[in-house]
């Protein structure tokens, strides 16, 4: 692929007390690219989702987007430069109505979109996530299908150019993955990058252009999904030592 | 501007009307009682953006009351206009906020609320043992700095203004920024906000407005000791109006300010019940929190709500 590196990791470790999360991994992504990150339990897939957008500081290594060094800069200046994630534990803002948990995004994310721009985007992508008949409504309300894509549309309404995704099918039925995978073709049309987390491997093999594989914090195998998904190593990784 | 907006505007400007023109019909003692109830909705609304909609509870606001009111009082003797002390005093508090702010905003954890006990109590210290204060035997303000009408006046012109400050920050994206901190802090940094900016932005607003209140009270005592605005019990007080009244609302911590300031002038005028009001104060803090956490503006929207049975969901937030 052409086109140009947007977010490279570099030889990054994260320890907590005895257990190592992340011990030196490197991949780089690129523009416009569905990157996928899969590996089992504890692999350490949250844990770089965090390192890369601030939330956790790595031990060493670095984190560079648009060849710039983040791994030392805050969660909301990361957001500014256009990296954000969404959480797989969901984390609404539960006392406030769909509508102004988007707009969280939307005032203080990357774009700092005021007033009627503001509000328009927020419309637009509460249509986009099929959420504007919930806008009303109290995020504390919302059942887990919609706490999900809530999930996506605040961060979608920062207006990052990569959007990290954690695990944004767990828990929700066939259907709703099928719609799932729909929204996230539909948001990489629209040019943006992204890194998606899933803990099945299926889920992310139909929408991925590459994929990462994790294990106890190291990287496994990188490539194709269809090179993936053959690769020795992840087979046993998935089903366990033989 | 909302429609919710204009109504409160509205009715701010009515309450300035009546308490302006409050000094033609009631008397001395009365207007005494208004000035006390105004105090509090000062104390307790600015006390509110800081703990009650950005969730940063604070127990040393004395502190901010106490920096106002020897700013002035020092300020005065040293030939100042009393009122030309006020914004030094505003300047001077939202400097220390940030000596609380700054070393703890940045934790996650009870840490800024540790601090605040600690450091008002040096500051009740500090005050207390140092000549140019006067030490514990406190200051007296200059003679002829005194002058009842255009102090009351003052006073309630303050306490509506920071009202109608309160219901423009709600509104406001700097109150939902706010509001986004209390309720997630870490969702909320993940969305781009500044968690550290906005605390010690509002923390800063918060404490000038309550020193500003702390000067208007050495002005009206014209006497102030360490003991009299560097209470702690006066920090507790100014805790206690907004949850009582309705934590994060702007009407909770004016209905909170309301009950405390009624509370306390019948109790300080009868000598059996004077020392019991932190024994009364306690009963209803557990109250609140037991039967109605939202207050008694929650308390208010249920019953509302169960007398009209309307549909109309109630918006926590609004008020």
């Amino acid at each position: 692929m052409p086109a140009e590196t947007v977010l490279e990791v570099e030889g990054l470790v994260k320890r907590y007390e005895g257990l190592l999360a992340l011990s030196g991994v490197n991949f780089a992504v690129s523009e416009g690219e569905i990157f996928g990150v899969i590996g089992p339990n504890g692999a350490g897939k949250t844990t770089l989702f965090s390192c890369l957008v601030g939330s956790v500081r790595p031990n060493s290594g670095e984190v560079r987007f648009r060849g710039e060094r983040i791994e030392r800069l805050a969660g909301h200046a990361i957001v500014s430069r256009g990296l954000v994630r969404t959480h797989q534990i969901v984390r609404p803002f539960r006392e406030m109505t769909v509508r102004e948990n988007v707009s969280i995004g939307a005032h203080f994310g990357r774009g700092r979109r005021r007033g009627e721009e503001a509000r328009r985007r927020i419309a637009e992508i509460l249509e986009r996530t099929g959420l504007s008949r919930r806008a009303d409504a109290l995020a504390g309300t919302l059942t887990i299908g919609e706490l999900k894509r809530l999930e996506i549309a605040r961060a979608l309404a920062t207006e990052p150019r990569v959007l990290c995704l954690d695990e944004v099918m767990g828990g929700l039925n066939p259907s709703e993955i099928v719609e799932a995978m729909g929204l996230i073709r539909s948001i990489r049309e629209s040019g943006m990058t992204i890194l998606m987390i899933e803990h099945h491997i299926h889920a992310v093999v139909g929408v991925s252009d590459r994929i990462l594989v994790l294990n106890f914090g190291l990287k496994i195998a990188e490539g194709t999904p269809s090179a993936v998904v053959k690769n020795p190593n992840v087979i046993s990784a998935y089903l366990g030592e033989d | 501007m909302r429609k919710g907006q204009g109504r409160l505007l509205a009715i701010e400007a009515a309450a300035l009307v009546l308490l302006l023109a409050a000094p033609r019909f009631f008397e001395r003692g009365t207007l005494n009682d208004i000035w006390n109830v105004a105090f509090a909705v000062i104390l307790a609304s600015a006390w509110n953006l800081l703990g009650g909609l950005a969730g940063q509870v604070s127990i040393g606001y004395s502190a901010f009351i106490g920096i106002g009111a020897y700013t002035t009082a020092l300020l005065s003797l040293a030939g100042w206009h009393p009122y030309a002390t006020l914004p030094v005093s505003a300047l001077l508090a939202a400097a220390f906020s940030f000596v609380v702010g700054l070393p703890t905003f940045r934790l996650r954890g009870p840490y800024f609320t540790i601090a605040t006990i600690g450091v008002s109590e040096a500051v009740r210290v500090v005050a207390s043992g140092v000549s140019f204060t006067g030490g514990s035997s406190g200051l007296r303000m200059p003679a002829g700095s005194f002058h009842f009408l255009r102090d009351y006046s003052a006073m309630v012109i303050l306490a509506v203004s920071v009202v109608a400050l309160a219901a423009w920050i709600q509104a406001s994206r700097f109150g939902a920024a706010l509001r986004a901190i209390r309720q997630d802090i870490d969702a909320a940094e993940a969305l781009g906000v500044n968690s550290t900016k906005y605390k010690l932005l509002v923390h800063a607003l918060s404490a000038a407005i309550v020193a500003v209140a702390g000067s208007l009270f050495a002005i009206n005592f014209q006497y102030i000791s360490p003991n009299s605005v560097f209470d702690f019990r006066l920090s507790l007080s100014i805790v206690l109006m907004p949850i009582v009244g309705g934590l994060g609302t702007v009407a909770g911590p004016v209905l909170g300010a309301l009950l405390f300031g009624y509370l306390q002038i019948k109790l300080l005028s009868s000598p059996a019940l004077r020392d019991s009001y932190l024994f009364l104060y306690g009963g209803m803090l557990i109250l609140v929190m037991l039967f109605e956490p939202k207050g008694l503006l929650g308390l208010y929207h249920r019953l509302r709500g169960a007398v009209t049975r309307s549909g109309a969901r109630t918006v926590p937030d609004a008020g």
